[in-house]
């Protein structure tokens, strides 16, 4: 009932989904079609099913959902070690993103059982009956599991994201204290998974202009880095009605952090900044 | 403006710029929330307690100074909270050519049933 | 970005699918309150309009005044007037959470959810409360 750590799972679930059909307000491209059911392998003492999101561009079809039965005393206890054993034991198209597997590149985000998380960092023992797995909710999907990420890395790069010195450059270090140093603690750690950005409602709907909780975290990150000279600039850049104001404290993003950051509070404290500099 | 497919993903991300405004609609959204927290529940609490009550008596207590002033407060302050809020719901979800129309549709609509209120008020209070 | 690219043997660009959002993701105590806080918003707007309504009826003089208030205490009337109480209880106690959430406090997980858990019950029981009252004062007349 209450969650203290984001990687916790919830034991008991009222709802799965929002009340609304399976394919509501979806684009004709869009729509999730039934996908075969893979044979589940001979022998095999303890199997799990995984419903998987499948889409292949050059076949020209709809995206579907697909069945696979994974032999669990044969695969590792995450969810990205089944994947892997449904890429080399069933279906070598299955095509994902992955690189560290132990939770730091951010490369794995999907949506496991209806939450955005690190597949590598997600146990199968956690997973619901069958487990399902879509991509990254709200995303163009090039194809299977993978996402288009054009669109969030370029409001990534709207911000600015580097040190922007109006002083000159010290002798060496630009000096900081160990307090202001601190002030960095849970903003500079987020490795640009973007599964906070993808359960944000108010990314879904306005996503085109708000930038979500990723790209404002950074933002933050920026702001509150002593050694950067341009906090006017940067706050003139966010105070939008669309760009930061979309956020209405929701807080789908601190839920979902795989990494236990909290875009929520730095968002409040960046609209907290532009309310005090009126006054 | 046309927007054609060969914008730059960053061209895309930046948009129309920044407004540079917006503290001030998210400031007096939270200032009339505050001023309704306690003139919402003197209202409700006033209805409780006058439950079953002819027309005579809730006149009677509308008319005095102070519910006069705190029922035109609420009204004010009901109607602006509530204008702000409308106006960021049909942000969220309209994205045609009606959405300007439908803010201002929606504002003026606010601000003239707030005056409707406040007349009311003012006739029960002065009235004969 | 939207489209893939044109294939040399020509064929048509189509765009990319969409990956399902609000048809798969879990609801959770964070977004259902908060959808929750805005339907009660916008219950309540039509609420003020009910008000202002109430107002002038009582303005016009006693028989309109007795009109409204028998529509008010049907059975009917009742449903609603006790769905924008909740509406109100529930808009009143979230609204309190978010004007603290503006000052930077109640933002780590735990305390998100026990203030979640919080507004629940305390809106429920007021609600539950105040029509209590009401009507052990009505029946008391």
């Amino acid at each position: 009932m209450i969650i203290e750590f984001s990687d916790q799972v919830p034991r008991v679930t009222l709802f799965k989904r929002f009340p609304v059909p399976r394919n509501f307000k979806v684009t004709p491209e869009s729509r999730i079609e039934t996908g075969r059911t893979w044979s589940a392998p001979a022998g095999a003492m303890r199997t799990k099913a995984f419903e998987i999101y499948r889409y292949d561009p050059d076949s020209g079809g709809n995206p579907r959902l697909d069945t696979f039965h994974v032999d669990l005393d044969d695969c590792g206890p995450m969810v990205l070690d089944a994947l892997f054993w449904i890429k080399n034991k069933v279906d070598s198209t299955l095509t994902f993103r992955r690189s560290c597997r132990e939770g730091v590149c951010g490369s794995c985000a999907m949506n496991m059982d209806g939450t955005n998380w690190l597949a590598c960092t997600r146990f199968i023992s956690e997973m619901a009956a069958p487990a399902t797995i879509y991509p990254l909710a709200n995303m163009r999907i090039i194809k299977d599991l993978v996402p288009d990420l054009t669109h969030v890395f370029a409001q990534y790069a709207a911000i600015e994201p580097w040190l922007r010195s109006k002083t000159p450059e010290p002798e060496r270090e630009r000096l900081q204290s160990p307090k202001e140093r601190s002030q960095l603690d849970g903003y500079y750690e987020c490795i640009l998974c973007f599964c906070c950005t993808s359960g944000c409602p108010s990314h879904w709907w306005n996503g085109d202009r708000f930038l979500g909780p990723a790209v404002l975290l950074q933002a933050w990150r920026w702001l509150t880095d002593s050694r950067d000279d341009a906090t006017e600039e940067r706050l003139d850049a966010l105070e939008d009605p669309f760009r930061l104001y979309r956020c209405h404290t929701i807080l789908n993003c601190t839920r979902t952090c795989p990494k236990g950051l909290n875009p929520g509070k730095a968002i409040a404290e960046i609209k907290k900044a532009i309310v005090e500099r009126e006054s | 403006m046309e927007r054609g497919p060969f914008r730059s993903p960053l061209a895309r991300a930046i948009g129309l710029g920044s407004a540079k405004k917006g503290a001030q609609h998210w400031f007096a959204e939270r200032l009339t929330a505050v001023a309704l927290v306690p003139l919402s529940l003197w209202f409700v609490a006033s209805i409780i307690a006058h439950a079953g009550t002819d027309y005579a008596a809730f006149v009677g207590w509308l008319r005095t100074p102070l519910a006069t002033s705190f029922m035109i407060l609420l009204l004010i302050a009901l109607f602006h909270h509530s204008a702000l809020g409308l106006q960021v719901v049909i942000e969220d979800y309209v994205h045609s050519d009606a959405k300007f129309a439908a803010v201002i549709a929606v504002r003026l609509g606010c601000y003239g049933f707030a005056v409707a209120g406040i007349v009311a008020t003012l006739r029960i209070a002065f009235g004969g | 970005m939207d489209r893939k690219p044109t294939n040399l043997d020509s064929t048509p660009t189509q765009p990319r699918p969409l990956s399902p959002n609000i048809q798969i993701y879990r609801p959770q105590l964070t977004s259902v309150l908060s959808i929750a806080n805005r339907i009660s918003g916008l219950v309540l707007s039509l609420g003020a309009l009910g008000l202002v309504v109430w107002l002038n009826a009582a303005a016009a003089g006693p028989q309109t005044y007795r009109v409204v208030q028998s529509a008010i205490g049907s059975w009917a009337g009742r449903v609603v007037l006790f769905g924008c109480t909740f509406a109100f209880f529930l808009h009143l106690c979230s609204g309190i959470r978010h004007l603290i959430w503006d000052t930077v406090h109640g933002f780590e997980l735990r305390s998100i959810y026990i203030s979640g858990w919080a507004v629940v019950g305390v809106s429920v029981a007021l609600t539950v409360g105040a029509w209590v009252t009401s009507l052990f004062i009505a029946g008391w007349r």
